[in-house]
């Protein structure tokens, strides 16, 4: 099942990627990957200091006040789904079959979830009518995961070229990590 | 003139480790680690200049100093790693203009965020003349982290030679 939606993904971008011609001109890949590490920055110096904050770095500045840091990394965010789409959407085959990507795609969605459950669980106790200096250990506990989700996120990015995808010799997982022939 | 010195930098087990090691600890590892020091030195430094120039202005910016030492950390990963991949492929470096640039972008960029600190440390940041110094020195700043990166991933595109 999953292997049959791999295959028909990349078949399906290959016929109607709307970006490809674009990004094979001369410098368009070089420049899209600089803003693509150019957001990364912006992420990681937004994100990572307001969970730094939460662990309890600075901890005489308000965290409502960091937190007014987030916008910034959540524009990073986007430039980074932005450009990393690009890519995908040019050489869909070395994405799609990619453990690297698999295991970035992952990281991403428990960054995300965690983030989500941050503002499920503990917004409001941090939020409320009386500045909180201390984090509760909740709080603490996201920030930590958010930190790792985030390394692994830019760990297995930078992996992503030592992990391209060759002709199906093994067997296949649960996802494909080769390329089908 | 340089060539000797390269043939000989790329024959030492070190170079040699770097770039044939099966590891992933070697070359691909070098690499993600360069990636990580980059967001930690090149993020934090743009977000102390964000603050400059008006963001989380709730954020006094003598507390911002606490998130220094992250910054530091990033910059020796990235100078250690840095060295280890310029060991690995010295040739492809040292040939290539667009790794001087990035080298000065990044000198100039630290040297910009130390004076920020003083200025910080030793001035009240929001007299009129500090804060307007400031800024000019944030926006340099950012410009140059950006130009950094950029040359640094437009190094992988540009080399002429390889290996000597």
């Amino acid at each position: 099942m999953l292997h049959a939606a791999q295959i028909w993904l990349v078949a399906f971008i290959e016929a109607h990627s709307p970006v490809a011609t674009l990004m094979r001109t001369h410098w368009a890949w070089p420049v899209v990957e600089s803003l693509h590490f150019i957001g990364l920055c912006l992420l990681v110096g937004a994100i990572g200091s307001f969970d730094l904050r939460l662990l309890g770095v600075a901890r005489r500045v308000p965290i409502t006040a960091v937190h007014r840091l987030i916008p910034w990394g959540i524009a990073g965010f986007v430039l980074n789904a932005c450009t990393g789409l690009m890519f995908v959407l040019t050489e869909p085959d070395q994405y799609i079959f990619n453990p690297s990507f698999h295991l970035k795609v992952l990281a991403l969605a428990i960054a995300g979830v965690n983030a989500g459950l941050f503002y499920v669980t503990t917004f409001k106790e941090v939020f409320g009518p009386a500045p909180v200096l201390d984090a509760p250990r909740r709080a603490k506990a996201i920030a930590l995961v958010s930190l790792c989700a985030w390394m692994t996120v830019i760990v297995c990015g930078r992996m992503l070229t030592f992990y391209r995808p060759g002709g199906c010799l093994g067997e296949p997982g649960i996802l494909l990590t080769c390329e089908p022939d | 003139m340089l060539d000797p010195f390269l043939v000989w930098l790329e024959n030492t087990a070190l170079s040699r480790w770097v770039v044939e090691s099966e590891s992933l600890l070697a070359f691909p590892g070098i690499l993600a680690l360069h990636a990580i020091g980059m967001g930690l030195a090149a993020g934090l430094a743009a977000v102390l200049d964000l603050r400059i120039l008006g963001v989380a202005s709730g954020v006094p910016l003598v507390e911002f100093r606490r998130f220094q030492p992250v910054l530091w950390g990033g910059f020796w990963l990235n100078a250690v790693s840095g060295v280890l991949l310029l060991v690995g492929y010295p040739t492809k470096a040292l040939t290539n203009p667009v790794f001087y640039l990035k080298l000065l972008l990044i000198a100039v960029a630290m040297v910009l965020f130390v004076r920020i600190d003083r200025l910080i440390r030793a001035a009240d940041p929001a007299a009129p003349a500090t804060a307007q110094r400031l800024r000019r020195l944030a926006v340099t700043s950012l410009v140059c982290w950006g130009g950094a990166i950029t040359a640094g991933r437009f190094l992988a595109y540009t080399y002429t030679r390889l290996r000597a």
